[in-house]
């Protein structure tokens, strides 16, 4: 079966900066695949590559089997894009947003009125359609946000941090109705800062720091890349900083991340075992109030793989 | 151009003129404005003060020979200043500026004395004009014929010259060079040296705010883009299923759509208000394309420079004002300094008002206008090009 999206060596440079440097991965059809990455490591300028937003300097995407490159136009109708921003006309209501985007689809009148409730039911809105985006919360502006790429039936949806400042309630109803999405065949590439909604919503992830892939499969491979290695969560009175320091002279520590004024995560081999050696290191930075030790995880994975927490 | 995207267009075109007619700024800007601007300029400039078609002009005579003399004389021969022209005589320079500025002649000439025997020796002599900004086109009539003046005394004494270093004698001189051609003034002031006085002011200042206002109308279509931008929807239209120019182009053509609009109601206007002629509708309507396609271009190459809507609204509202003042919109070419009257022909607006200036002034017909319009047109397409090259790198297009 032709694969939803592959993409390879995707390279985009500003100046001398290497933003996006020699991506590559595919999504099989109907797979849910995440797309980790702090802040800046390129996650957008990738999937403005993949949409057909913006030009790479080298490398292709094709999008079920149709290279974006010579075809944008067929590519693009394979394609559902939610980007990250609530791009939606504040002054126009749902509906009217929901029309304009449907017309640009090229999808006929009568055939996208009848569309326009159902994605409106799909993401709980058929009872505020008809009011202005601008009296709507956070929460539903990101739900009107995902109908309009909904509108076309598309192949392949592209969320891109569909939930940043939603309540948990919306965010619930977003992930609900991905989840539903992806059950019903489609094919998904989500991008989050959420490590949780990518857990829960993904088969298969891709780890992205610093422009480039550093380790593409699914949680159970990522994992397992970690051998014996444990999550240590600490919860200090002091000085972090000069704790965190303390800690990565202690044999066993691979990885130690200030994660909050008063707490570090850590990566260690043996984790229950290297515990007191841990505890005696940071007693001079200060009172240890809290102690975690968790098993391989994808937050490990991702901290062992770029040095760093999702959220720095 | 597929059927899929010229329906594109049409969506994108549609949505933008929506937009413009329910925020306000389309009716606004590209009607109400430049019609009440027209207007009032016309009620309050128009008609009074100094009329072209009735220009007094004062003569100081100090010199008292043959050439002032027959200035006037040939000045008041001329098909075009016949009826028009007034010469009013005082006795020295004090008097003359007096009367200029109290508003009873609107220029005056002083020639000095000996003007008429330095121009018969091959000596050359100047001739001073008064104007008062009171009464521009006095000035500009005055000024002309200083200008034709200085041409014939130049040719004058090229040819003395000549004779003398040929060897004609000196006391012969005069004789040779008048039974070779070069006999007293010949004055003609056709076409040309009043170029842009005959016009009506109220087809001046309606014709000026409708060639200003076509920036300010195709800006509120920049804007928009620029806000489009800011909120992510440009974004969203460039990853629907057609081309990545269509919003700009879409927009363009709304605003292009919208500055025919504005500038033709202005012209009906003008024509409804103060019954005056802009010339040949068939001529005046070439010059409306040709400006609106450019004024579009003009303010898209800007726009293309912005990073946000309010900075485009900064730009295009510097271009507007800037072209306005160079090009005649604001204040009439002819009363420019000659440095400036050249620097208006850079912008579409100074092309704009030499145009309006044939086929109000002189009567002429569409032929009179075909070169401000291959400029103007010219202009568009080199500011479009450029437009459309940095819109695609800043991911507009």
């Amino acid at each position: 079966m032709t694969p939803a999206l592959v993409c390879e060596d995707l390279v985009k440079r500003y100046g001398d900066k290497t933003v996006v440097d020699r991506v590559g991965f595919h999504i099989d059809e109907g797979e849910a695949y995440g797309l980790l990455g702090p802040n800046g490591a390129g996650k957008t300028t990738t999937i403005s590559m993949l949409v057909g937003l913006l030009r790479p300097d080298t490398g292709s995407v094709r999008v079920g089997g149709i290279d974006v490159a010579e075809d944008p136009v067929a590519a693009k109708r394979l394609v559902g894009y939610v980007p990250q921003e609530i791009a939606l006309y504040p002054d126009l209501t749902a509906r009217e947003n929901l029309r304009y985007f449907g017309r640009l689809h090229g999808l006929p009148r009568r055939a996208l009125t009848a569309r326009i409730s159902e994605v409106l039911d799909m993401v709980g809105l058929s009872d505020r359609g008809d009011d202005k985006v601008d009296t709507y919360s956070g929460g539903m502006k990101r739900r009107t946000n995902i109908a309009v790429a909904l509108l076309h039936r598309p192949r392949l949806l592209i969320l891109d941090e569909p939930t940043v400042g939603v309540d948990p309630q919306s965010r619930v109803a977003i992930l609900d109705r991905v989840e539903a999405l992806v059950a019903e065949g489609m094919s998904l590439l989500y991008t989050s800062h959420y490590m949780e909604e990518v857990e829960r919503v993904c088969t298969r992830v891709g780890i992205m720091d610093r422009g480039r892939v550093v380790a593409d499969g699914t949680k159970r491979e990522l994992v397992a890349e970690l051998g014996g290695t444990d999550r240590v969560e600490l919860v200090l009175d002091g000085d972090v900083n000069a704790a965190a320091e303390k800690l990565r002279a202690v044999e066993g520590v691979s990885e130690v991340a200030v994660t909050g004024s008063s707490s570090l995560r850590l990566l260690v081999v043996g984790g229950r075992h290297l515990l007191p050696g841990l505890l005696s290191a940071v007693a001079e930075a200060g009172a240890v109030t809290g102690v975690e030790v968790v098993e391989p995880d994808l937050e490990a994975a991702f901290l062992h793989l770029t040095g760093s927490t999702l959220r720095d | 151009m597929g059927k899929s995207t010229v329906r594109a267009l049409l969506v994108v075109g549609g949505h933008e003129l929506r937009s413009r007619l329910r925020d306000g700024t389309a009716p606004l800007i590209a009607l109400v404005a430049p019609i009440l601007l027209a207007t009032l300029f016309g009620l309050a400039l128009g008609g009074d003060g100094d009329p072209p078609l009735k220009a007094t002009i004062g003569v100081v005579d100090l010199d008292g020979g043959e050439f002032p003399a027959s200035v006037q004389r040939e000045a008041l021969n001329t098909d075009e200043l016949k009826g028009v022209l007034t010469f009013r005589q005082y006795p020295d320079e004090g008097a003359a500026r007096t009367a200029v500025d109290s508003g009873e002649s609107g220029a005056a000439l002083v020639f000095p004395a000996g003007f008429s025997d330095g121009v018969r020796a091959g000596r050359g002599g100047q001739v001073a004009v008064l104007e008062s900004p009171e009464s521009p086109l006095a000035g500009v009539v005055a000024r002309s014929m200083v200008d034709r003046i200085s041409a014939l005394v130049e040719a004058r004494t090229l040819a003395v010259r000549a004779s003398l270093d040929a060897g004609v004698p000196a006391d012969r001189v005069q004789l040779f060079v008048e039974e070779n051609g070069a006999a007293g003034p010949t004055l003609s002031l056709a076409g040309d040296p009043v170029a842009g006085g005959p016009v009506d002011l109220a087809v001046h200042y309606g014709s000026g705010m409708a060639v200003m206002f076509a920036f300010f109308v195709v800006g509120t279509s920049a804007r928009s883009l620029l806000t489009e931008r800011q909120n992510g929807t440009l974004d969203r239209m460039r990853a629907a299923p057609v081309p990545l120019w269509t919003a700009l182009v879409g927009k363009s053509a709304v605003g292009f759509g919208l500055v025919l609009v504005s500038m033709c109601a202005t012209w009906l206007s003008s024509v409804l208000i103060f019954g005056v002629s802009w010339g040949d509708p068939r001529g005046v309507f070439l010059l409306v394309l040709a400006h609106a396609f450019a004024a579009t271009a003009i303010v898209m190459l800007v726009a293309s420079r912005a990073r946000t809507d309010a900075q485009a609204d900064g730009y295009t509202l510097g271009v507007a004002f800037v072209f306005a003042f160079l090009g005649g919109s604001i204040v009439p070419v002819y009363n420019l300094p000659d440095w400036l009257r050249d620097v208006s022909l850079v912008t579409p607006n100074g092309w704009m008002s030499a145009g309006l200036s044939e086929l109000a002034g002189t009567g002429a017909g569409p032929s009179a206008v075909l070169v401000p319009v291959a400029v103007v047109t010219g202009i568009g397409v080199v500011a479009g090009a450029l437009a459309f090259l940095r819109f695609r790198k800043g991911r507009f297009a």
